[in-house]
């Protein structure tokens, strides 16, 4: 075009075509644009809302897991006056349930053929033992080579009270009674000893439980869990408010 | 409704997936666990560590007894057979061999074995040295040995850790 030509409707007209295309061009680009952004900003919002969820998701399968490990061993057992023992302990062929809960609350526990493990949470009338009550527990000889009873603290150690109290068994036991005992043996379970001939401090043990080990069972104890007459539990007395 | 079930079907299969590895993992990780703490962090691998008498600070090891001593060996079978012996005791006393994945391959007390506890370890794979009566065969390369001398008072404990100064576990 002669930019000389004396044609000026002509120039105008072309400039008005330019500038509409040229605006047109800008929209269509701005739509372009905006609906990018927009389909970006769903697909970001889709990928947090899906990682938040699986987040959740996976916190919930955590906790869970967390929460069967620690519910100690008190889970798929047999439950003999009061204790609770498991038949399979250290086995090979245990559920993977199992397997985590040995792990985590008796690894390196030995199988059934050399110990027998069970253990209690609770006093004779199926309430949570207490720390600041008094227990007496009274038994008579076990089916075993040797036997102990032990508390431990919820956290699966011995409790932390200085008070290096934490066991019977039955050579001590054995030393304490009388022949006309006939083998019987009591022991009490308590803050603080008092008068007990033979004590286990439950000082700083909060939710604890108590552990009764026979090494070496007779094969009918192995066999038939309720044949055996484990230890009895009584509460003597408890705080009428809890410590 | 749609999307939300859709996304409380995330939430779900997602717990269970980790729920499940967690159960399936932690006996794996438990034991590593406990290998790293008998070792020394590592630093002592295929050797017998006999702790003190177990009081109200033991860690180490969930639910130990207070009547028993216990001396282990945290093993490990990347260089070959490793040897195990307890020497006999007058009380109850036991070996007991643990893989990796806490399951518990072998137990003898000292009434199976009299005059004491004499046997090797072998991985997989790994042929049993010839003469030795008691081979263990372990599934996993590294493992625990756990040998418990019973010990309800002082006096006994001395005993037993007279009798365990003698205990060995060593490479072949």
């Amino acid at each position: 075009m002669d930019a000389t030509a004396p044609c000026p409707l002509l120039n105008g007209r072309w400039v008005a075509y330019r500038w509409f295309t040229y605006k047109a061009l800008e929209r269509r680009r701005y739509d372009s644009l905006a609906r990018h952004v927009a389909e970006e900003g769903q697909s970001v919002r889709a990928a947090l809302k899906m990682g938040g969820l699986v987040l959740i998701g996976a916190g919930l399968g955590l906790v869970s897991a967390l929460a069967m490990l620690n519910q100690g061993m008190n889970i798929g057992k047999e439950t003999v006056q009061g204790w609770v023992g498991s038949h399979v302990s250290g086995d090979r062929t245990a559920d993977p349930y199992t397997r985590a809960l040995v792990a985590r609350a008796g690894l390196l526990a030995l199988t059934q053929a050399e110990t027998l493990y069970f253990n209690r949470t609770t006093n004779e009338a199926g309430k949570p033992l207490r720390a600041d009550c008094t227990y007496q527990l009274e038994g008579g000889p076990q089916p075993a080579r040797w036997w102990s009873v032990t508390i431990y603290a919820a956290d699966n150690y011995l409790p932390v009270n200085g008070d290096d109290a934490q066991s019977a068994d039955a050579t001590r036991m054995a030393a304490l009674t009388k022949p006309q005992d006939l083998g019987r043996w009591k022991v009490r379970v308590s803050p603080q000893k008092g008068d007990a001939t033979h004590w286990i401090s439950s000082k700083n043990a909060g939710d604890y439980a108590l552990t009764i080990r026979l090494y070496n069972p007779q094969d009918g104890a192995r066999n038939d869990f309720r044949s055996i007459a484990l230890p009895t539990i009584k509460t003597v007395s408890c705080p009428s408010v809890p410590a | 409704m749609k999307p939300m079930i859709k996304s409380l079907m995330i939430v779900l299969v997602t717990a269970v997936v980790i729920h499940l590895a967690v159960i399936f993992s932690a006996p794996n990780l438990l034991m590593a666990v406990a290998f790293r703490r008998l070792s020394a962090e590592g630093k002592m691998v295929n050797q017998m560590i006999h702790p003190p008498r177990t009081t109200q600070a033991s860690r180490a090891i969930v639910r130990p007894s207070p009547d028993l001593a216990y001396s282990s060996c945290a093993y490990d079978l990347s260089r070959g057979p490793v040897r195990v012996k307890a020497s006999r005791a007058t009380d109850y006393m036991s070996v007991s061999v643990y893989a990796a994945n806490s399951d518990n391959i072998f137990a003898i007390n000292d009434r199976q074995a009299p005059d004491g506890v004499d046997l090797v370890i072998v991985g997989k794979g790994q042929a049993p040295p010839s003469g030795t009566a008691l081979v263990v065969q372990s599934p996993t390369q590294r493992g625990i040995v756990l040998e418990r001398r019973l010990a309800p008072s002082a006096e006994a404990f001395a005993e037993a850790e007279l009798a365990r100064k003698q205990d060995v576990c060593a490479p072949l």
